[in-house]
């Protein structure tokens, strides 16, 4: 009984989100010609979520999975709905949050739909640029790592490299790349591949060094070949390391990338952001915040599914 | 025949400073099943892994199939103590790596799946290293080796870390294989009675140069009752022999 109320909850509070938005009176009068002046467009929003967890609530009835994720599930679900309940409170129903500094979620909402051609075409830009330099920085911190933990010479070159480019943060470079690059694009491709190099030769490094010498020796008496031994038992063996490299250089490429659309490239969600604020369009700058947060947990997300399904090898998992 | 082992005056050092091996000789027959038994540190696993061709010898030569070693081949399995399987891959993909490796994925690609069920992993095949048991690798590990049809089979303590019933269990394994395949194997163990139980001859190596301090022949047919009196007379003359070996060492110290 216990169980099946926390189930509800997420559907209590969508529920409430919308009653609270049509029923509580905003903080001051909208005229129609306002850009902000509510819509309905944040009760269709509310009002798909509250179907949804209405629907999981009845398959939970009839299927035991759905029954458990929901369970699970449920108490961050409301807390997340709460906090939400309470943003629209604070600006919209109230302007305790700093006017017009703070805009509510249907503005934001509003926005994000005025703008959809701009932010599209901003965020194809931010991932085209993210991905590129991404792409680059994985080959070549692979190439490095996996040298440097295999011979003792390329060691010695490479580790005082990964010393220096690991205390220094990678941003430092942005205004001497922006100077020197041919292409804003290429800088920032480049600056993005430096902050991403760095963590994945550093892991894959650690991992080849840690792969056990029986690992190497069986595979040499089966008469592995030298491109073998590196392809096909080194880069294996070092995954779970290489992995962690892949994840931490995720993070340091999502920031490498804003901080160089912020300051230099004139594209892309970092861009759009600064540009909104220029204008004093607050909620479209939020909405660019929303994009870019969805769009880099998703990425995340991917990348976290690709290393558990890469490393089911592994004892106790990923 | 391919399978012979010559070993011809080797002298192994490390870093210069002490004789791991001195001076030793040894001729081993095609499909002969050898035990090396000594002292930990006497050089057991320097000859093996310089006879694996993992190790360059500092002096003498050997021949293996006549010919002489320089670095690894498929025809010298080597199996370690630590199952060294390759836990990014299954039991079944374990070996076919190990068949792509040597080249003989096409004269014995055929018959993985048929050696899997005669060695009792058919049921565990497709599982990885980490959820199998400790015989379970090791079993795993031996056939990977033998799938490779070597010549020669060199064994590094390979059961060193299991109970003595599964032990005994895979004693029994390899013998089984051994038979079938007519293959030289020279196995290194700390277990008086698997040496016994195992081999046609013993070698007894003595520490500090690690060399040959007696070679035992073991006259018995197979399968061995481990209860027989010869059993036990050959046990006692091993003991005998491996504390005297002891001793000297100690005599090293003082
Ligand atoms: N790579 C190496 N570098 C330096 N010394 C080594 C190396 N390998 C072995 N030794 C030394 O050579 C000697 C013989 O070692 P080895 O491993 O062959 O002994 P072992 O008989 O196999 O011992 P155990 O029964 O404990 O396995 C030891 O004193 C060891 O310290
Ligand atoms: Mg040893």
């Amino acid at each position: 009984m216990k169980n099946r109320i926390i189930c509800t909850l997420p559907l209590v509070v969508s529920v409430l989100v919308m009653l609270q938005y049509v029923l509580v009176p905003n903080f001051r009068e909208f005229t129609p010609l306002d850009q902000n002046a509510p819509t309905n467009v944040w009760l269709w929003f509310m009002g798909f979520f509250a179907l949804a967890f209405a629907a999981w609530n009845v398959a939970a009835v009839f299927s035991k999975r759905a029954h458990t994720q929901l369970r699970r599930r449920a108490p961050l679900l409301t807390v997340v709905f709460l906090l939400v309940l309470l943003f629209d409170f604070a600006t919209l129903k109230t302007g305790w949050l700093p006017q017009p500094f703070v805009p509510w979620p249907d503005a934001i909402l509003n926005a994000i739909i005025r703008d959809r051609a701009i932010l599209l075409t901003s965020l194809g830009h931010s991932l085209r640029l993210l991905f590129t330099g991404y792409a680059i920085g994985v080959v070549l911190g692979i190439i490095t790592g996996v040298a440097a933990g295999w011979s003792v010479k390329a060691r010695y070159w490479v580790q005082p490299l990964t010393k220096l480019f690991g205390s220094i943060p990678p941003v430092t470079w942005l205004p001497i790349i922006l100077i020197l690059a041919g292409s804003l694009f290429g800088g920032a491709v480049f600056l993005i591949a430096l902050a991403v190099w760095y963590p994945v030769t550093a892991t894959t490094m650690n991992g080849v060094l840690n792969v056990p010498k029986s690992t190497f020796e069986a595979a040499s008496t089966f008469g592995v070949s030298k491109p073998g031994m590196i392809f096909k038992v080194a880069i294996p063996a070092s995954s779970p390391f290489i992995f962690q490299g892949l994840t931490q250089g995720m993070s340091i490429a999502c920031t490498a990338l804003l901080i160089a659309e912020m300051m230099g490239v004139e594209a892309g969600l970092g861009w759009y952001i600064n540009w909104q604020r220029g204008w004093a369009e607050f909620a479209g700058m939020y909405g660019a915040v929303v994009i870019i947060a969805v769009t880099f947990f998703a990425v995340n997300a991917v990348l976290g599914v690709a290393r558990r399904r890469a490393l089911r090898w592994k004892e106790g998992g990923a | 025949m391919t399978g012979t082992i010559e070993i011809k005056h080797l002298n192994k050092t490390f870093d210069d400073e002490f004789c791991a091996i001195e001076d030793l000789s040894l001729t081993i027959a095609a499909g002969e099943f050898v035990s090396i038994v000594g002292t930990s540190g006497c050089g057991k696993s320097t000859l093996l892994r310089t006879i694996a061709g993992l190790e360059a010898p500092t002096g003498g030569e050997i021949l293996c199939g006549g010919k002489p070693v320089h670095g690894t081949s498929p025809d010298r399995g080597l199996m370690f103590q630590e199952h060294a399987l390759f836990p990014w891959l299954t039991v079944r993909k374990n070996v076919i790596f190990a068949l792509k490796a040597s080249g003989r994925y096409g004269a014995n690609g055929g018959s993985v799946g048929a050696l899997l069920e005669t060695a009792g992993l058919a049921e565990f095949a497709d599982a990885y290293p980490h959820q199998l048991s400790g015989g379970m690798r090791q079993r795993a590990a031996l056939i990977r080796s033998l799938a490779v049809s070597p010549d020669v089979l060199l064994l590094d303590e390979p059961l060193g870390a299991l109970d003595s019933f599964t032990r005994m269990v895979l004693q029994d394994e390899i013998i089984r294989l051994w038979q079938a395949r007519g293959n030289t194997m020279v196995l290194i163990t700390h277990d008086v009675d698997e040496a016994i139980y195992l081999s046609n001859r013993i070698i007894v190596m003595a520490p500090r140069p690690g060399r040959i301090a007696e070679i035992i022949d073991v006259p018995m047919g197979y399968p061995r009752n481990r209860g027989t009196s010869d059993f036990a007379d050959l046990r006692k003359r091993l003991l005998k022999r491996l504390d005297f070996a002891a001793e000297v060492e100690q005599e090293y110290y003082l």
